[in-house]
């Protein structure tokens, strides 16, 4: 290899992860040299217009073709565009939320570090949208998880941080070993780590009804691994003891950005590998098909459990930890019930939760800062402190509820006439979905009388922060306009990534 | 069916060699006790430390600071890895695998920085 | 002088891979839950590269992939213990079952 097919390469395809590893490496050293006296929070600025100079790089490469690089393991095609442009705006949302955070004893010298861990953990989620090989979605998980340990952990002198950090970090081990212990044995009988060499060898071998059993063993591990991750029930343990420990806008990231990137590599790992693997020798059945059972198991699972506990939560990080379970559960409806618009109403689906979610977790931190308490009795009368915010945050609520109007409602929609369309049709999960959303309006308008008929505690007047106010407002924009027209997304989506129909070339 | 044989072969050695591991120490420590002499004193039970009367409980809680030097060796350590399959396929990979390699030394390079800003190069 | 089947090699990583699970699911010092963590990931490494080299496909890459497992293993314990250490510093305990601060 010599320097003439290092510039035959396209490198220009690789512009946004590069300029986000350039950015938290120039951030890493700034904070190191810069002295102590000088505040850290400019250098969150720096991050902000480092992300949004890769949004804008690769929405200069919307256009171009589906390419791969450096032997096929990173690729960048209509899915991984989809999907980055998803992180990247959840990820310059989460910095806002970060560069206004002030926790109770601050956050001293690590509040440069705060800013930097965002991008090392972008930067790993970005590597997993586009990779065409084992080794780098692997690489790319643990960046993600490893920089997510040490955030949940930022507050050093706070008990709950600490404890949710090693929650967090003795969970996530666990689940990467698990994964991993998959992983290795798709490598062994494939004898490949590409996953597009992978998928052939394994078509190959199951069309002779070769390793089915293991096949179905590894499956089986790297699913339960990667919901881990995704904090799907009965693997959603950490999920609540994490999201309340961690600092708020960690919370944001784990439950936005971690949860995009924990289905992107469920997406690449699952519908590479196994969607065009016959299912036994008679090969009348996809694996997917015949294996997609414990998909749907951990779906209904999960939506049944995290709206049923959440019923009973007062700590609102708690709550919404709970209800990130069930909306991992909706988005996980989608995946099982295969059909032509999987893509479509996952992509759609994940939008719409970044918008709410980032949005109700801005007025969450703002209320939980000044309160100095998670509980939910701190948002009583919200709507006399501050009638703007309250009405932001109930829009927000509105559409994590689902109602006609807002961004959620046309997720849900999209799932839900999805597991309808498919054959067989998923009659059953898509009842489950219609009883975990009525159960979700219990606790999502328990919130709503606290704000709009609970008398307030204290009539002092909220000060919005510039960084947080951006967020709501963003969000407040975005989840109305896509559930009053949702075509704009929809159309965008199909217009630049057509129907993702490069993803298994 | 050959290779099945050797196989068990193979674990016969294991065998024989777990048969000696045990018989060899059971054996030499009854030898001892019938040839040696008997007469108990109170200073032969005393644990030995280099002549020096035994001062304190033998397990102690070593300095923290051990830590982070330990933990700055296996990170490090465990890079070099990387370096190893490069280093001996040079010549191979030409130009190309040069720059990544700078590029990671680089990150590398920083990580030492930060070590070195934070004060936990120094014993205090 | 290779006659150890692939299977022994499989089995072994199986037994060290649940051993870890094992471990990490029932103890309560949190030192032994990242070693037996550890544990499993090493029963990865024995996979890999027993499957890279007696597998029905070998190849190369399994020995790469688990130069990056060893690697990501190596971090994920340094971040693991850093984290206990700040957790020891604030609650003088090692026990996970004392980890029961967060609760609803």
């Amino acid at each position: 290899m010599n320097l003439d097919t290092l510039l035959s390469y396209e490198w220009g395809h690789m512009a946004p992860e590069f300029i986000i590893l350039a950015v938290a490496a120039l951030l890493s050293l700034l904070d190191l040299f810069l002295p102590k006296s000088y505040n850290r929070r400019s250098l969150a600025w720096i991050a902000l217009v480092g992300i949004l100079v890769a949004v804008v790089s690769l929405i200069g490469l919307l256009d171009s073709k589906s390419v791969s690089i450096l032997h096929d393991t990173f690729r960048l095609d209509s899915f991984g565009k989809a999907f980055k442009l998803i992180l990247l705006i959840g990820a310059a949302c989460v910095i806002l939320l970060a560069e206004s955070y002030e926790p109770k004893e601050g956050l001293k010298e690590y509040r440069g570090e705060f800013y930097y861990l965002f991008l090392t953990g972008l930067l790993g989620a970005m590597v997993m949208t586009s990779s065409g090989d084992l080794i780098t979605l692997f690489v790319g998980l643990e960046l993600l998880s490893i920089s997510s340990y040490i955030l949940a952990g930022m507050r050093k002198k706070n008990p709950g941080s600490n404890e949710a950090a090693m929650k967090y970090v003795i969970n996530g081990g666990i689940s990467t070993a698990i994964t991993l212990f998959g992983m290795s044995y798709l490598y062994g009988l494939s004898g490949t780590t590409n996953l597009k060499e992978m998928s052939g060898a394994m078509s190959a071998q199951a069309a002779n009804g070769q390793f089915l059993y293991l096949y179905g063993l590894a499956f089986f591990m790297v699913l339960i691994g990667l919901s881990f991750k995704l904090a799907s029930a009965p693997f959603h343990m950490w999920a609540p003891d994490v999201y309340q420990g961690s600092p708020t806008p960690v919370t944001a990231f784990l439950s936005v950005v971690s949860k995009t990137a924990g289905f992107v590599i469920l997406l690449r790992i699952i519908l590479t590998l196994f969607l065009t693997m016959p299912g036994d020798d008679t090969q009348k059945l996809s694996f997917l098909e015949t294996h997609s059972i414990y998909i749907s198991c951990l779906a209904g699972i999960s939506i049944i459990a995290g709206n049923v506990i959440a019923l009973r939560q007062r700590n609102i990080k708690r709550m919404f930890a709970y209800s990130s379970i069930a909306h991992a559960g909706y988005i996980l409806v989608a995946i099982s019930a295969l059909g032509y618009f999987t893509f479509d109403a996952v992509w759609f689906y994940l939008l719409a939760y970044l918008l709410m979610n980032l949005g109700a977790f801005a007025v969450i931190q703002l209320i939980t800062d000044s309160s100095h308490s998670e509980d939910i009795a701190d948002f009583a009368g919200l709507y006399r402190r501050s009638p703007l915010l309250a009405a932001g945050f109930a829009v927000f609520i509105l559409s994590l509820a689902g109602i006609p109007g807002t961004a959620g409602f046309i997720g849900k929609l999209n799932i839900f006439m999805n597991a309808l369309m498919t054959d067989p049709g998923h009659f059953v999960l898509a009842s489950i979905m219609i009883a975990g959303t009525v159960i979700s309006y219990f606790y999502y308008f328990g919130i709503m009388t606290q704000m709009f008929f609970r008398p307030a505690a204290s009539t002092e007047k909220i000060k919005v922060p510039a960084g947080i106010g951006a967020v709501v407002v963003l969000a407040l924009a975005g989840t109305i306009l896509f559930g009053v027209a949702p075509n704009t997304a929809l159309d965008f989506l199909h217009n630049n990534f057509g129907s993702f129909n490069d993803f298994l070339k | 069916m050959d290779l099945l044989n050797s196989y068990q072969n193979n674990y016969l050695i294991v065998f024989v060699f777990l048969c000696l591991g045990i018989l060899l120490p059971i054996v030499a420590l009854f030898l001892g006790k019938l040839l040696r002499p008997h007469k108990p004193e109170e200073a032969k039970y005393t644990t030995y430390e280099s002549g020096i009367e035994p001062f304190h409980d033998s397990r102690i809680q070593f300095n923290v600071r051990y830590y982070i030097f330990a933990l700055m060796f296996v990170i490090f350590d465990v890079e070099t890895v990387f370096l190893y399959p490069w280093a001996v396929a040079y010549d191979k990979l030409g130009i190309f695998a040069l720059i990544e390699m700078l590029i990671f030394v680089i990150m590398l390079a920083i990580g030492l920085i930060y070590a070195w800003k934070k004060k936990v190069l120094r014993w205090m | 002088m290779n006659s150890v089947p692939l299977s022994a090699y499989l089995v072994l990583a199986l037994i060290l891979f649940c051993i870890g699970l094992y471990g990490a699911l029932t103890k309560r010092n949190a030192v032994i839950v990242l070693i037996s963590i550890e544990l499993m990931l090493n029963a990865v490494n024995i996979n890999l590269v027993a499957f890279s080299k007696l597998g029905p496909a070998p190849s190369i890459s399994g020995q790469i992939f688990s130069l990056f497992t060893i690697t990501v293993a190596a971090a994920e314990a340094a971040v693991g213990l850093a984290i206990l250490m700040s957790l020891y510093n604030r609650r003088k305990t090692v026990n996970v079952d004392e980890m029961d601060q967060l609760k609803h």
